[in-house]
């Protein structure tokens, strides 16, 4: 597996976005693949809280002064690394020219010394979302079978098609009653994008809804950890798996 | 005989009951047959595409003179071939004078709805620009895929594509070309999954990045109706 650099975005908030990526960041690390997760949302992080971990340094320290990037990083778990980011700190929501090219030099540095980088940004459609999605080898959408979820997510992939040319996007069904559900909320997506964007939408996997899930965040540990036998935990198993030996899926 | 517009013809000689008369009432009448018959399709009562072409080339001479725009939308009926083979043409031909009476209902007064062919219609929207046209598309559009028409003991959902597009007096352009154009944005709407409005401005407005009421219409469509697109492919 060659470094690469993934990022989970998906328009609207709420989606279950940062939850799915940390659980899926310990899903796979615990399949032996050494993850980083970068928190990207720069003025209202939270991947930290889901992890219980307590942070000291975060990515605004990395920007202000010089240190070691490595330093920064927390080890929940020895194959899994957090880049943590701040918490109510609105002057670092929007980066300047100067410090978007120290942090992408910084992130390129980072994400070498690991099998995959997970970028999880915040909701909306803001600069720094479309400056980590511009950044990001692959980018997954978040999205769940609200209708809500569905236009948000395809105003997001409309920009990014048009602003930064991404002509592939892979689509991450969250908190879905059945797989039918999850088919027919990618057909939708997927058709109208195909139709008016010409891009390409393709379908990862789903994640059921699940009360482990909303307890598991309030207990601050993810759910493959606290509740490895829940519905929810086991399809990011096997997504993870998926992700870590399909090469077909070019992440 | 005594010819006028208003006034019913009489015999200049005063006979009762002429016989000439009445031979010339009923040619008259057997005139007037032929010609609402050589306009009008036979299974739907809609105009035909001879009467289309008359017409259009009328209403644009129209718009050269008076300035206002005329309007034309082309009709695509979805998969209609499916209804003929899954119910039977019977079933068809009774959808097809279903959608006839739908749109003679749902179009305005003076706008001039015609079988093209097949399952393929036209309607000619005198003094109509093109936003207003769209419009009105976008109205029938909705419109039918709202109704369930329930025809001989089936519940269909029919659904159309639909090319947009008008004349005014900024271009030349002749009433095959501009049928040709109308024509040319049903066939993008077809290529672009169907159940669709299309019409050449979509291009520019594809490049903002704000979502469009075509797209959002996409993505907000009942499910039911969307699998049985999806599955009938």
């Amino acid at each position: 597996m060659s470094p690469k650099t993934i990022c989970l975005t998906s328009g609207k908030g709420g989606v279950g976005k940062t939850s799915l990526t940390v659980n899926l960041a310990c899903a796979l690390s615990r399949q032996g693949v050494r993850v980083l997760v970068v928190d990207g949302d720069l003025g209202l992080a939270n991947a930290d809280v889901l992890l219980g971990l307590t942070v000291t340094h975060t990515i605004r320290h990395l920007l202000e002064d010089d240190r070691d990037p490595m330093e920064t990083l927390i080890f929940p778990e020895p194959q899994l690394a957090v880049l943590p980011a701040s918490s109510g700190v609105p002057d670092i929501v929007n980066l300047g020219p100067d410090d978007q090219e120290r942090l992408s030099r910084i992130l390129r540095t980072l994400a070498a010394g690991f099998d995959l980088t997970l970028i999880d940004t915040a909701a909306g459609i803001g600069p720094s979302v479309l400056w980590f999605g511009a950044l990001a080898d692959q980018l997954i959408l978040v999205v769940n079978p609200d209708p809500t979820s569905l236009t948000d997510a395809y105003a997001l992939i409309k920009v990014l098609a048009q602003e930064y040319q991404r002509r592939e996007f892979h689509l991450l069904l969250n908190a879905v009653r059945s797989d039918d559900e999850a088919f027919q909320t990618f057909d939708t997506l997927a058709q109208v994008a195909t139709r008016f964007l010409r891009v390409e939408v393709l379908y990862l996997g789903s994640v059921p809804q699940d009360p482990a899930v909303t307890r598991s965040v309030r207990e601050q540990t993810p759910f493959v950890q606290r509740f490895p036998r829940s519905k929810a935990a086991l399809a990011v198993a096997a997504l993870a798996a998926r992700l870590s030996q399909d090469r077909a899926l070019a992440l | 005989m005594v010819f006028s517009e208003d006034a019913p013809p009489v015999c200049p000689l005063g006979t009762e009951a002429c016989p000439v008369l009445a031979a010339y009432l009923r040619l008259q009448e057997e005139c007037r047959r032929l010609l609402a018959l050589s306009q009008t399709d036979g299974l739907t009562g809609l105009y035909n595409r001879g009467y289309l072409m008359d017409a259009l080339s009328r209403e644009m001479e129209r718009t050269r003179r008076t300035g206002l725009a005329t309007g034309l939308l082309m009709i695509d009926l979805d998969l209609f071939k499916e209804i003929n083979d899954t119910f039977g043409h019977q079933v068809g031909d009774a959808a097809l004078v279903w959608i006839s009476r739908f749109l003679q209902q749902n179009v305005r007064q003076l706008d001039i709805p015609c079988r093209y062919g097949g399952e393929e219609f036209a309607i000619i929207l005198p003094g109509t620009r093109l936003s207003q046209a769209v419009r009105l598309a976008r109205r029938l559009h909705r419109a039918l895929q709202e109704a369930k028409p329930r025809i001989q003991g089936h519940t269909l959902r029919l659904t159309a594509s639909f090319g947009v597009d008008a004349y005014d007096l900024r271009e030349r352009l002749t009433p095959a070309e501009l049928l040709q154009r109308a024509d040319a944005h049903l066939l993008e709407a077809k290529a672009r999954g169907r159940n669709l409005v299309w019409h050449w401005q979509l291009l520019s407005d594809q490049a903002s990045p704000e979502v469009s009421p075509e797209e959002r219409t996409g993505l907000l469509t009942p499910k039911n109706l969307r699998k049985k697109i999806s599955g009938s492919k």
